[in-house]
């Protein structure tokens, strides 16, 4: 289980995410919904261990968080991978996609073994374009490529923030295709984050809702 | 812009082609021609001891502006080292090293340049150290403030989540977007430092006398000055502004046109 | 606005240049934009519908090459022929004057150094207008105090307004506006959709474009659909929607999540190297040797396999046959 409670954040003397708790169970695809600017990407941050929270505890199949970022224990923050909705951002433009599969693999000493192209090929991105750079493919290509490298090391946790936000229906449904496909194979827990609730009512197994004190309080 | 352009061509060429061409020896003395105003042929005269200026000058180009990349680039590695340090490690390292930062800030660079040079014997070594440890804080600043913005971009965040470590990050994320920034900053601080090198040998206290460096030249003009004997430190005078100002310009519409957001940085 | 206002497009093509390649970005695309109809033009990321908008302003970079007609025809003026206008006659008479440009992220499009209602007095200003900024304002949901405010003090929803009451300050008959709900949450797709409508409802042309099959099917009374470079699909919205015809649209609307949620497979073609005939076929389960051949577009569609619709589907090929 990935158990966020009472995260609070602050910029400054703004805040952007107030007592907040959530959990996800492996295996389950939990929906998050919840209008822009309530603090949904800030909340994945912070599962992401990519932000320390004011106050509030995070565990990670019970080890908790202490450490954010790159003090983080490596091994626990490989745990949990994050997808960004806008893949542009979220790649280094100088790396072509195959390096942008493969980056994690050699951050983290492994070999490839074939992984790299068996990933793009579940992504449904086939060989000439992996030899490319980021401005040389659309958005949706791009996306693609991200959700490749979220799942190289195999991570416990998926945090999937506005996904496929930017997409078109048919790249959507491939994508959200490939997370429950991974989920399925490795039991790996899900959080889906998105404003359309049709898609979550689709997607997701059970949806949360931020502002719903029902759900804050959930075991 | 064209004019600088045009400027740093024709001084380049002088100070890579006269050199080896003309075999003058620079330093001669020829006490017969002492202190001849302009003339065919010394176009620019002769100094105190009958010394060609133009030649002089031209080498004192070269030995300047090798001082001044010289202590550019220290002053870059130093400043580029403490930023990234700072911007990457951030809480309290960060903190310590900006205080440490400011406190340079706050020293007056040609007194302490003067203070480093005078441990030392004068020597071009010195010069590049004083100017290298004045200088490095503008970097820092620089690249401290590149650093923090690319640590939260995302991309940057998805190679830290996948596992890379420090040194992984700085190596093949954040470097790669600063260096165009560093060598910005460093053709910037190249005319600085050859103003201050020139400074300090005016002062007496830079360049060993023997050597035609800029500031020994217009040092040793002043004495002329007296006499009526205008050329031999306004010609020197020449050749530090404008390389210096020419270099600023070009830099200057460079950066413009790569990036207009850091406009407001580097203006001082 | 009267309905003599119409953009009758004709024959559209815009490729670019690049080093050791040429991208086909819109292959003879033909539509009209009528006052009172909005007009989605729909797609995937990267199939070239941006690019067409931006053809209409005039707003393509130097490696462009254009080909076809964009008449802008207008009452009590001459009409002007867009694609082959100098900068001078889109600057004085097309943009913001007849045609306003709804930008896709209006937070980064406004200037950040510079108020609200300093850069829609410029708009104003800049297009001679007689409308007043506050009055603007208003009338696109915002208080005048907003406008004082600079970008980063306004909300998404807030900036968008401020947005719209720029693109309108020159009181445009057509409204082009591209993909104005990228990254905004329910709520604002609402407010921008239900803005777009309502500037339809006013008697204005508005020309959607969004890769959000939803959003077009909320606002849009017609639909373009774009694929790989080339319309596929046009007609009345409900009816492409609600039974289309190409097997790409019907690929599409299968993968909302809402109905089968199935992708497509494979990807699609490279503008830079379309496949000759239907740009689809490897990607279609309906292909046939048939589609080595490029479908023209008929009855609006462009495909030799009409899907749901047999007699439509059928009768070119039987006039055809007969023909033969």
């Amino acid at each position: 289980m990935l158990e966020a409670s009472g995260i609070t954040v602050r910029y400054g003397r703004q805040v952007a995410l107030d007592d907040a708790s959530l959990t996800i169970e492996p295996g389950v695809v939990t929906g998050l919904a919840g209008p822009s600017g309530c603090g949904k990407s800030t909340l994945a941050r912070v599962l992401a261990l990519m932000l320390r929270p004011r106050s509030g505890t995070l565990t990670v199949d019970g080890d908790p968080v202490l450490r954010w970022r790159q003090r983080a224990p490596r091994e626990l923050r490989t745990r949990v991978a994050l997808i960004y909705q806008q893949p542009r951002l979220a790649v280094d433009p100088r790396l072509t996609l195959a390096d942008v599969i493969r980056e994690p693999l050699t951050a983290n000493g492994r070999p490839d073994d074939g992984r790299v192209a068996e990933l793009a090929g579940e992504a449904g991105l086939t060989g000439d374009l992996l030899t490319r750079r980021p401005h040389e493919v659309s958005d949706g290509q791009l996306q693609r490529a991200c959700v490749a490298r979220a799942l190289t090391l195999e991570p416990r946790y998926l945090i999937c923030d506005e996904m496929t936000t930017m997409l078109d229906a048919s790249t959507q449904a491939h994508l959200v295709r490939l997370v429950n496909a991974y989920r399925e194979r490795t039991g790996a827990g899900v959080l889906a984050i998105s404003h359309d609730t049709i898609l979550l009512n689709r997607w997701a197994d059970k949806t949360v809702d931020l502002f719903d004190p029902a759900d804050q309080k959930q075991p | 812009m064209r004019i600088a352009t045009w400027t740093l061509a024709v001084l380049a060429l002088a100070v890579l082609v006269l050199p080896p061409i003309v075999q003058l020896d620079q330093s001669l003395v020829d006490l017969r021609s002492a202190g001849q105003p302009p003339s065919f042929a010394h176009p620019f005269g002769t100094d105190e001891v009958g010394r060609d200026v133009l030649l002089r000058s031209v080498y004192g180009l070269r030995v300047s502006f090798l001082v001044g990349l010289v202590a550019a680039l220290v002053s870059m590695v130093i400043g580029g080292a403490i930023g990234l340090a700072a911007g990457s490690l951030g809480g309290l390292p960060d903190r310590l090293l900006m205080r440490v930062v400011d406190g340079f800030n706050a020293l007056p660079h040609l007194l302490f340049g003067i203070f480093i040079v005078a441990l030392f014997a004068p020597s071009a070594a010195a010069v590049v150290v004083s100017v290298g440890v004045t200088h490095w804080t503008t970097a820092a600043r620089i690249v401290r403030s590149e650093v923090l913005s690319l640590r939260t971009r995302p991309f940057v965040e998805a190679a830290v989540s996948g596992g890379a470590g420090r040194m992984r990050v700085v190596r093949r994320h954040l470097l790669p977007h600063l260096l165009p920034h560093l060598v910005l900053a460093t053709v910037l601080m190249v005319p600085h430092a050859i103003w201050h090198e020139t400074a300090l040998s005016f002062l007496g206290l830079g360049l060993p006398p023997h050597l035609a460096s800029l500031g020994n030249m217009i040092n040793d003009g002043q004495r002329s000055l007296l006499t009526g004997d205008w050329w031999s430190s306004l010609v020197p005078g020449l050749f530090i502004l404008a390389p210096t100002l020419a270099i600023s310009v070009l830099a200057q519409r460079w950066r413009d046109r790569s990036s207009p957001r850091w406009r407001s940085e580097l203006e001082l | 606005m009267t309905d003599r206002n119409l953009l009758r497009v004709e024959g559209l093509s815009v490729s670019f240049a690049i080093p050791a390649a040429r991208v086909r970005a819109v292959s003879e695309a033909s539509f009209e934009v009528r006052p009172g109809r909005c007009l989605a033009l729909v797609g995937e990321s990267g199939c070239g519908k941006s690019v067409l908008a931006h053809a209409l302003l005039g707003l393509l970079p130097g490696n462009a090459t254009v080909s076809g007609e964009a008449w802008l025809k207008q009452s009590g003026a001459e009409p002007v022929e867009l694609i082959g206008a100098s900068q001078q006659v889109l600057a004085r008479r097309v943009r913001g004057r007849a045609i306003g440009l709804i930008p896709q992220s209006p937070a980064t499009h406004l200037t950040p150094v510079r108020t609200a209602r300093a850069q829609l007095q410029e708009a104003i200003n800049e297009l001679g207008s007689s409308a007043r900024a506050d009055d603007l304002a208003e009338r696109y949901g915002l208080r005048p105090a907003d406008l004082d405010r600079y970008p980063h003090e306004l909300s998404g929803g807030m900036a968008q307004r401020v947005a719209n009451a720029i693109a309108l300050a020159g009181d445009p008959w057509l409204v082009l506006a591209d993909e104005p709900t990228s990254g905004l949450d329910q709520p604002l797709v609402d407010r921008a959709m239900g803005t777009l409508r309502e500037l339809c409802d006013e008697g204005r042309a508005v020309l959607l474009i969004t890769h959000d099959l939803r959003a077009a099917e909320r606002v849009a009374d017609d639909l373009a659909v774009m694929y790989a470079s080339r319309l596929v699909e046009t007609g009345p919205a409900a009816g492409v929607l609600g039974q289309p015809r190409h097997p790409y649209t019907a690929g599409l609307v299968a993968a909302q999540p809402d109905r089968d949620f199935v992708p497509i497979p494979g990807l699609p073609p490279e503008l830079t190297r379309l496949p000759e005939g239907c740009a689809f076929r490897p990607r279609c389960g309906h292909a046939t040797e048939r589609c080595a051949e490029s479908p023209p577009m008929d009855g609006g569609v462009a495909c030799h396999h009409t899907l749901a619709s047999p007699d439509l589907a059928r009768a070119p090929e039987i006039a055809k046959e007969s023909h033969a």
